[in-house]
């Protein structure tokens, strides 16, 4: 039959977001395909050049619509770096928790949006059920739904507010139950395996290789956490594990991808139930805002000549900030920044994941990467 | 059992890293121990200043005999200022340092080494690598994308917006900016500002098709 090349996007139920996959079919098999980025390029790299060190965070937030309190605080961390901030630990710890609250958010959203894509609306439904209960608790760190604005550069925006941890304690318990609802709809959910075991085969040195990180590389077996192998924050005080698949000889399938975010939305769940317990300073205490206790004064302007830069475990891999200092104003702005976005890189490989799949297998191995375009175009 | 990589041992691993660089390399590549400055911990990572057409044997030594398997951006700065180094090329790289689980029943694991016993080239590292091109029209280096695949994306990127070409790249073409661009119409050069700097060229012609003319003789 003859080959030929057809377009999935810039609008299709596929995609997740605005952007371009070409396909070459021969039949329904895939033989070729190339992505086509850069719908929604904002420039925010060239906008950041242009704002302070405090105003980026805003921007920072806007690099993605699911995960924004983790992109705001990939730059927060390197721009620490960059001004050589040391931020107290109680600090730390509120970063910790709304940073893996967001986690779940995200993998939930995730969940939510890949369920339907293989043919289980129930999964949606419930998914983005539990999503609310974390993006109450997040609001009630940042004070809005989406974009929460929260990290500072050397601490947070607010102390914890009261009965945060309470609240939060029994929210996270109650997921923690409907965790195994999601297993079992799902992994006693005929459609949903045929579907997903078997398809989009990936293997771990083929990604590290290509650059795929964080999440999509557990899957394959391969244990790399940027949180362990590189500890921030206070990830190396907290007794925690990684969640690591055991793929088969073919590498992951997406089903393993699957089973590593929810189980890695477990092990975030853990992590913020024992950080608050451990916090310093007690969970129910609420400094005022501009506290030392939770902030520390960082400088304004970073001269010619400084760099900093901060590998971060993002929801979907490894994010990174690059900042230059001595920009406008006497080093009051960045003179470059530059962003690394895991899915950006993780795109091209998906893409080249699908060859020899057929057509109907694209959207569950293209959704079971996580693609978010918002990061991804920045 | 400690489940994080010390700082002594990073630290451990990054002198190691540099005195076989140094002592390959000689002055085509310097390295040296950097620390971060922010947070608690203040890892120590590696930073290579190296030759721009030294580039490609660096990154292929330190690909086979230092175990670096990834590669996490590499991007470029523009110095309109500095005529001897005009155009920065900023590599950063990652060993992940291997350490596949247990095959074991369940599907939560434990990793399988103790990481507090990591050393030699199982100790993750980052590394900062940096070249320098000076003033020219058409700024280029090697390109590493046949050593780290995950390279060829982030070079496509650094030539669509900073305008730095990769020699050996196949296919290059622009992925963030449309593909109609301009030819020599990178955005993250220093010539081209923001409004917010009272210009406000980006926002009167944001496909910049009216700008062609203007850009004959500035850029590449």
């Amino acid at each position: 039959m003859a080959e030929m090349w057809i377009s999935m996007g810039p609008q299709h139920p596929m995609t997740h977001g605005l952007w371009t996959l070409k396909v070459k079919i021969d039949g329904e098999t895939v033989v070729d395909t190339e992505p086509d980025l850069g719908y929604i390029h904002r420039g925010v790299e060239k906008i950041c050049e242009a704002r302070d060190f405090t105003q980026i965070t805003t921007y920072c937030d806007r690099l993605c619509y699911a995960s924004a309190n983790t992109w705001s605080h990939a730059y927060i961390y390197a721009a620490e770096d960059l001004l050589g901030v040391e931020v107290p630990e109680r600090a730390e710890y509120i970063r910790m928790v709304a940073v893996e609250l967001q986690r779940i958010a995200s993998h939930l959203m995730w969940l939510g949006a890949y369920c339907p894509d293989v043919g289980n609306l129930t999964g949606m439904v419930w998914c983005l059920r539990e999503r609310e209960m974390m993006m109450d608790l997040l609001q009630e760190l940042g004070g809005s739904r989406l974009h929460y604005n929260f990290p500072r550069v050397g601490g947070v925006k607010r102390d914890l507010p009261i009965g945060f941890a309470m609240r939060c304690r029994a929210k996270l318990k109650l997921f923690l139950d409907r965790i195994q609802e999601y297993e079992a709809i799902l992994d006693e959910s005929t459609i949903f395996l045929i579907r997903t075991q078997g398809v989009g085969y990936a293997k771990a040195e083929d990604m590290v290789n290509h650059g795929v990180t964080g999440v999509n590389v557990r899957a394959a077996g391969h244990n790399y956490d940027v949180r362990w192998a590189h500890p921030y924050s206070i990830y190396d005080e907290l007794d925690w594990t990684v969640a690591v698949e055991r793929p088969s000889i073919k590498g992951s399938d997406c089903y393993d991808r699957y089973r590593v975010r929810v189980e890695e939305m477990r092990n975030s769940a853990m992590m913020v139930l024992e950080g608050l317990d451990k916090m310093p300073g007690g969970a129910e205490t609420n400094h005022p805002s501009g506290d030392p206790a939770i902030i520390a004064k960082a400088p304004a302007r970073a001269p010619e000549g400084q760099t900093g830069f901060h590998h971060f475990e993002d929801s979907r891999g490894e994010s990174m900030f690059y900042l230059v200092g001595g920009g406008e104003g006497r080093g009051k702005h960045p003179y470059r920044v530059s962003i690394r976005s895991p899915m950006f890189i993780t795109i091209p490989y998906a893409a080249k994941c699908m060859i020899g799949y057929k057509i109907a297998d694209i959207p569950a191995i293209m959704g079971s990467f996580d693609p978010c375009i918002g990061e991804t175009d920045r | 059992m400690a489940k994080e990589v010390s700082a002594q041992q990073t630290a451990d691993a990054a002198e190691a890293i540099v005195a076989a660089t140094n002592e390959k390399f000689g002055d085509a590549a310097v390295a040296e121990v950097a620390n971060h400055t922010g947070g608690r911990r203040k890892n120590a990572y590696v930073f290579i200043t190296v030759e721009a057409d030294r580039w490609h044997d660096l990154a292929a030594w330190l690909a086979k005999s230092q175990g670096v398997d990834h590669c996490s951006m590499i991007t470029g700065i523009h110095w309109p200022e500095k005529a001897e180094a005009t155009w920065q090329i900023v590599a950063h790289l990652m060993r992940m340092g291997v350490c596949n689980p247990k095959r074991i029943e369940g599907r939560t694991h434990e990793t399988e080494v103790d990481i507090s016993n990591l050393s030699g080239a199982n100790v993750p590292m980052e590394f900062e690598i940096s070249m320098s091109l000076p003033a020219t029209r058409e700024p280029s280096v090697p390109s590493v994308a046949d050593i780290w695949v995950g390279a060829e994306w982030n070079e496509k990127e650094t030539w669509d917006l900073v305008g730095i070409d990769f020699e050996g790249h196949v296919g290059m073409r622009r992925v963030l900016l449309p593909h109609d661009t301009p030819t020599g119409y990178h955005p993250l050069q220093k010539q081209h500002r923001l409004r917010y700097h009272d210009f406000n060229e980006m926002y009167d012609d944001p496909q910049g098709f009216g700008r062609k003319p203007d850009d004959v003789g500035k850029v590449k």
